[in-house]
């Protein structure tokens, strides 16, 4: 049966493939463009093509990029997305600013922990009682705003000592959260691709129901994946903290929405199951280069969040007829 | 002068009277000529050419209601504002309804239920000036008196409201007169400067720019070669000056204007970052311009050159005792600047403690 079957099934599927082909191609072609046409309006642009330039870009780049790592694992995981990223930073800041008394090191390791708990917990409601995560981090950035809020008074923390101007260091020219950027790209990247837990949250991601038919542990690998996403939070939370030099419940900004942006932009998609850390850095840098053009160019800032939208929705698009044209 | 909340009671006087059709007619002829009067008494308040609040209220403030739509509690400037007005006027015997908020859509909703509860006296702080224009003209309707603090309101009420407002030109002038002191006291006569503000939209951004730029205007060597909306916000300031540095160089910034020391300070961090050379004989002049504990400790530190005032204590204490003069009759002025000051490292030990609250 199946030997008959099987001619007339590709007999079938010769036209699918196809205007699948002709899908990618025509894809592929738009990427191509939209490719070219943002290196030809780098190269027009005067002092794009700078060494200092660079460096900037990457600065601004990194601290969105180290969280986004985070988000990145947690997208993968299928989890969505956190909507509580600003807020967790906000708070991780403040305490790694009020610690500086006691030294560099235990204040960022005091800030670490702080926001591996907070947004462990949130990945423990998400893993083991499949909470919805975007419903249930709307929640919990409510809620840590306003323990935060009543514990600081609302006031402003300043640092209670100078070690946190280390984390302000430039090495070689570059800041120090470039570099740490790159590593901790390197080091999710590794996680993802070569360990038991990479592969774990790929398939949990990819359908959570059929991962916990084969026994996979899907509740813990989700935790896991929201308890790296604290740390790296904490991460980016001490360095924000360090380069203003105070920390109040508004520190993470819009950081919820950029981390987002960097993670769809680099083709993750909000589904889970693929994309990469290598993916999630190229989005951070896509997106702080196009950014960049625009300042030289003499665009005003909203004309550059509007960019900023539109690069992620080409992004998603893009992705989404993707995955459509493998479906079909 | 009839006093607003005393204009209240007449609907109810309306509606209880009715036991005949005489009594009726005579009382709606009565209340006919109160509102008229009220009326006329009220026109002739607004328009009011000596500039007084014009419906001021009576019987001191012990026993009054306040609605309070001020900045919420999670922005530092805020918090301490509130702690000191709500504190000042509760001590003197008002009872004051905390209806503060950062969110500008739930400032309006906030507003009006302050006008449904009505209160004696409103007082707001406008996060969006134009979504605020029809409360506060249904609060003019409803005959309950606003005071707002802190920024301007949109024009078209500008009279509808009583006002104490941060001098945001004082502001501007004061960062101007920093940078050009700064840099002439390194020698320089002439220089290029970068300017990251508050939300451009916003009348705080805009009323700072006009003093700054008039002030600039006085010393022509001096040129703002680049302005970014900064949107009061630190990390967004911090990533513009990277980018800015980047984009003209450490030779080719001699100065930078935060229109906050929140905002100043990720600009010396940038700088710093850039290897560029930040205060001292030689370096980037930074100025803030308005001040936060964060910017004192920098400008002792010699990182930030200056900054001015603009605190929340002080801009408090002087809205709580409008209040207090307000309720006590005095006819205090329909609009009030509050004094800004300049600070820099020659004085900063004066406004330390003053600047050191948010």
């Amino acid at each position: 049966m199946n030997l008959l079957a099987t001619p007339s099934r590709l007999d079938a599927e010769a036209p699918h493939q196809s205007r699948r082909s002709r899908t990618d191609v025509a894809i592929t072609a738009i990427v191509v463009l939209a490719v070219l046409a943002a290196i030809v309006m780098g190269l027009s642009t005067h002092r794009f093509v700078t060494l200092a330039n660079a460096k900037a870009i990457l600065t601004s780049a990194s601290l969105v990029g180290i969280a986004a790592l985070g988000l990145t694992l947690i997208t993968i995981g299928g989890s969505a997305v956190s909507l509580a990223v600003s807020q967790t930073v906000a708070v991780a800041g403040m305490v790694f600013l009020s610690a500086q008394s006691l030294g560099l090191l235990p204040a960022f390791v005091i800030a670490v922990v702080c926001g591996t708990v907070i947004t462990g917990l949130q990945g423990a409601v998400v893993g083991y009682a499949a909470a919805n995560p975007v419903v249930l981090t709307i929640a919990a950035s409510f809620a840590i705003t306003g323990v935060a809020t009543g514990v600081s008074g609302g006031t402003t923390v300043s640092p209670t000592g100078t070690g946190y101007d280390v984390l302000n260091a430039t090495p070689g020219g570059v800041a120090l959260s470039v570099y740490v950027l790159i590593v901790m790209a390197l080091v999710v990247e590794w996680v993802l691709r070569r360990t038991g837990f990479g592969r774990s949250l790929y398939l949990i991601g990819e359908n959570r129901p059929a991962a916990r038919a084969a026994g996979l542990p899907v509740g813990r690998t989700t935790v896991v994946a929201w308890l790296a996403a604290g740390a790296l939070f904490a991460v980016t939370a001490a360095f924000t903290a360090a380069f203003n030099t105070s920390a109040n419940v508004n520190l993470g900004g819009t950081l919820t929405f950029d981390a987002i942006a960097a993670v769809l932009a680099g083709g993750t998609p909000i589904s889970g199951g693929r994309g990469s850390a290598l993916r999630t850095l190229a989005g951070a840098v896509l997106i702080a280069a196009v950014s960049d053009i625009l300042l030289l160019r003499g665009y005003s800032t909203g004309v550059q969040i509007m960019v900023k939208g539109l690069i992620v929705l080409f992004v998603v698009v893009i992705v989404h007829l993707r995955a459509k044209g493998r479906q079909a | 002068m009839v006093r607003s909340h005393i204009v209240h009671p007449l609907p109810a006087s309306v509606h209880t009277l009715t036991a005949s059709g005489r009594r009726i007619r005579a009382t709606m002829a009565l209340a006919a000529v109160m509102a008229g009067v009220a009326l006329l008494a009220g026109a002739c308040g607004e328009g009011s050419a000596d500039g007084k609040s014009g419906t001021s209220g009576s019987g001191g403030v012990k026993g009054k209601t306040i609605n309070f739509v001020g900045y919420g509690k999670d922005n530092p400037w805020g918090a301490y504002f509130n702690t000191v007005f709500i504190g000042k006027l509760e001590s003197a015997g008002a009872k004051v309804v905390d209806l503060t908020t950062m969110d500008p859509g739930t400032a309006v909703t906030n507003f009006n239920q302050a006008i449904s509860n009505k209160p004696d006296l409103i007082v707001a702080a406008l996060l969006d000036t134009s979504s605020m224009v029809v409360p506060i003209k249904k609060a003019k309707q409803a005959n309950i008196p606003v005071l707002v603090y802190d920024g301007r309101p949109d024009p078209s009420v500008d009279g509808d409201v009583m006002q104490v407002l941060s001098d945001s030109e004082a502001l501007g002038i004061a960062a101007a007169q920093n940078l050009v002191e700064g840099l002439k006291a390194q020698g320089k006569e002439s220089g290029n400067l970068i300017v990251i503000t508050g939300t451009k939209s916003g009348f705080a951004a805009q009323d700072r720019m006009k003093g700054f730029d008039a002030e600039l205007a006085k010393t022509p060597g001096y040129k703002v070669i680049d302005n970014q909306d900064g949107n009061w916000d630190p990390t967004l300031s911090g990533k513009i000056a990277t980018q800015l540095f980047a984009k003209y160089g450490c030779a080719g910034i001699q100065g930078a204007y935060g229109m906050a020391d929140y905002m100043a300070l990720p600009i010396v961090a940038a700088a710093k970052q850039a290897g560029c050379e930040v205060g001292g004989k030689n370096g980037v002049i930074v100025t803030g311009s308005n001040c936060f504990k964060v910017g004192i400790d920098a400008i002792k530190a010699g990182t930030l050159y200056g900054t001015a005032t603009e605190d929340p204590g002080t801009i408090a204490e002087q809205t709580a005792g409008y209040v207090i003069r307000y309720f006590n009759g005095e006819n205090p002025p329909k609009k009030e600047l509050v004094k800004e000051e300049r600070v820099t490292a020659q004085n900063v030990d004066r406004y330390a403690a003053q600047c050191s609250k948010a």
